[in-house]
């Protein structure tokens, strides 16, 4: 069983909080998620490294540092709910 | 534009709940490949000025000041976006019962899903709105739902379709995908659509072939792989008899078939390999969601409490539940037995993937066990090979990346139900080739669901 208070930790981590029937969902659906944890283990992985994209060969590569795609300020802070002379505005930090 | 405001009449009267979003049509005077056709996007494609949601409460009023990169390329080719179509929030789940505007109905039957996560993109294309849409693919969100809808859901190679613009759920798995009603317009949708973008630095450099003039459907002598681990996991005899005719027109054809077996164990691990990567890789990527530089915000008494009261209340309960699952995976106690041990065992999957196909032409399954469930559907036994293999072998094409497709393969109950075949990286051309000779097996092409 996962404890409740350890759930709330990991959405606190993420900076959400859940209701109490979330959290009481979760610890159920862990009990299924577990036991698919449990089908990895039966799998022998030693010496496979960890694959973190389908292809290696590379694309990617620096580039020049030559300024390209600039947006305006204006642009920048459009979608934010709050601004204030060209800054996203957020409660005072240090009070 | 005669086509297009037709197709803009039917978008407003769209029974499915399937757009969020009417774009009003603006002439296009590039001339190209998609000259005069209307097009819907996924509402997690980037669009200028036009609200992009992801159907997510917390992007309910955000506005990109950008165009993706597909949405420059269809209308460099002459094509008019209409409409943004609904899908699970951010990409995450595959019923697209999952958008806070609500669930999008099955076009063929109002009483069942559509699929997701790009279900608003299928139901779109299959009610007869519009021949192309565009939707996105992590684990199976553009195959299930052509599947549910009796269309074509094509996802191409990773890297072949640039992200750009793409709002991001599982990088490592995150594919452009789209939805057409026939084989030779997938395959024209991809020349559209592919090719190296620098700004999106996993886009691959490999040219780009003219695939709808190349395309052929003589399969004799190709060799294809029947993926026996999906078949001996699915229980619904009507599937099983489709699948079966399928591959004896396909035989006649002069396909040479023959049943491929994998390790039951290691496949049985598809579903909880793809459920944690996704997760894990989806609470970094969505870490910018916090309602401060955009989105909606919520009060709060500091800066902290305004972020946690927005994602709080910005994020439907499925979407915060399966955060919590990434959040353990990645958890310092937790990373090596989980999100790494799904991350070695990717690594055995495709390269028994790529084993096989490099003695094969194409895998081939039904793409499901059933027709799309009802909105009140039986849950499945998520124990069960049905549902870890049969109802999730697709993620394989987002594991190595392979391009993978769906067409139409039969019905049941009035509903239709696809067949699914997985190609070598950047052979789509033989995909399609593939896929042509499976519509002209079955008939089943150009269908619109009868909508009343």
């Amino acid at each position: 069983m996962i404890e409740k208070e350890y759930i709330k930790e990991l959405a606190h981590e993420l900076m959400f909080d859940l209701s109490e029937e979330e959290v009481v969902e979760i610890q159920k659906e862990y009990e299924t998620f577990s036991k698919q944890l449990e089908l990895l283990e039966k799998i022998d992985t030693k010496d496979v490294k960890p694959m973190p994209y389908p292809f290696e060969n590379e694309t990617n590569y620096l580039r020049e540092d030559v300024v390209t795609h600039v947006i305006t300020q204006e642009d920048a802070l459009r979608n934010a709910s709050y601004s204030k002379e060209g800054h996203f505005v957020v409660h005072k930090v240090v009070k | 534009m005669e086509k297009i405001y037709k197709a803009f009449e039917k978008a407003k009267n769209d029974k499915c709940n399937a757009i969020v979003t009417l774009v009003e049509p603006k002439e296009n005077l590039n001339k190209g490949k998609l000259s005069g056709e209307p097009i819907i996007l996924k509402d997690n494609i980037s669009t200028k000025g036009i609200r992009t949601t992801a159907s997510s409460k917390i992007l309910d009023n955000y506005y990109p000041i950008f165009d993706a990169t597909v949405v420059e390329k269809i209308k460099a080719e002459g094509g008019v976006i209409i409409g943004k179509a609904s899908m699970d929030e951010l990409a995450m789940g595959g019923t697209n019962l999952a958008a806070y505007t609500g669930p999008v109905l099955n076009p063929w039957d109002y009483k069942r899903m559509s699929g997701g996560s790009s279900g608003g993109s299928a139901a779109a294309v299959a009610s007869g709105i519009v021949s192309f849409a565009i939707g996105s693919d992590t684990g199976d969100s553009v195959r299930k739902p052509a599947s549910f809808c009796g269309i074509v859901g094509v996802k191409p190679t990773y890297g072949r379709i640039s992200r750009y613009g793409v709002v991001a759920y599982a990088s490592s798995l995150d594919h452009v995908g789209y939805f057409t009603r026939n084989v030779k317009d997938a395959s024209l949708m991809l020349e559209v659509l592919a090719g190296r973008d620098d700004k999106d630095m996993t886009s691959s450099f490999k040219e780009v072939k003219e695939y709808s003039k190349l395309l052929n459907s003589d399969v004799k002598g190709k060799k294809i792989a029947v993926f026996k681990n999906v078949i001996d996991s699915l229980d619904n005899e009507n599937t099983l008899n489709l699948f079966n005719d399928l591959l004896n027109k396909l035989k006649e054809k002069g396909a040479i078939i023959e049943e491929v077996s994998f390790d039951n164990d290691l496949m049985r691990t598809l579903f909880p390999v793809y459920f944690i990567i996704a997760n894990c890789e989806a609470t970094s990527n969505h870490s910018n969601l916090d309602g401060l530089r955009f989105g909606v915000s919520e009060d709060g008494d500091d800066t902290r409490e305004v972020v946690i009261n927005s994602r709080t209340k910005g994020f439907g309960s499925l979407i915060r539940k399966r955060f919590v699952i990434g959040s353990f995976g990645l958890h310092e106690e937790n990373q090596e037995k989980v999100f790494k041990k799904a991350q070695r065992i990717r690594r055995l999957i495709v390269e028994e993937v790529k084993k096989c196909l490099e003695e094969y032409d194409c895998l081939i399954a039904p793409a499901s066990n059933d027709i799309a469930p009802l909105l009140e559907g039986n849950k499945i036994d998520e124990l069960s090979d049905k549902y870890l293999i049969a109802e999730n072998h697709m993620v394989i094409g987002n594991f190595t990346g392979y391009p993978s497709m769906t067409v139409p393969m039969g019905f049941e109950k009035g509903c239709p139900i696809g067949v699914n075949i997985t190609c070598k990286a950047f052979d789509e051309e033989n995909m399609f080739n593939i896929g042509l000779a499976i519509e002209e097996s079955t008939g089943l092409k150009d269908l619109v669901a009868k909508v009343d």
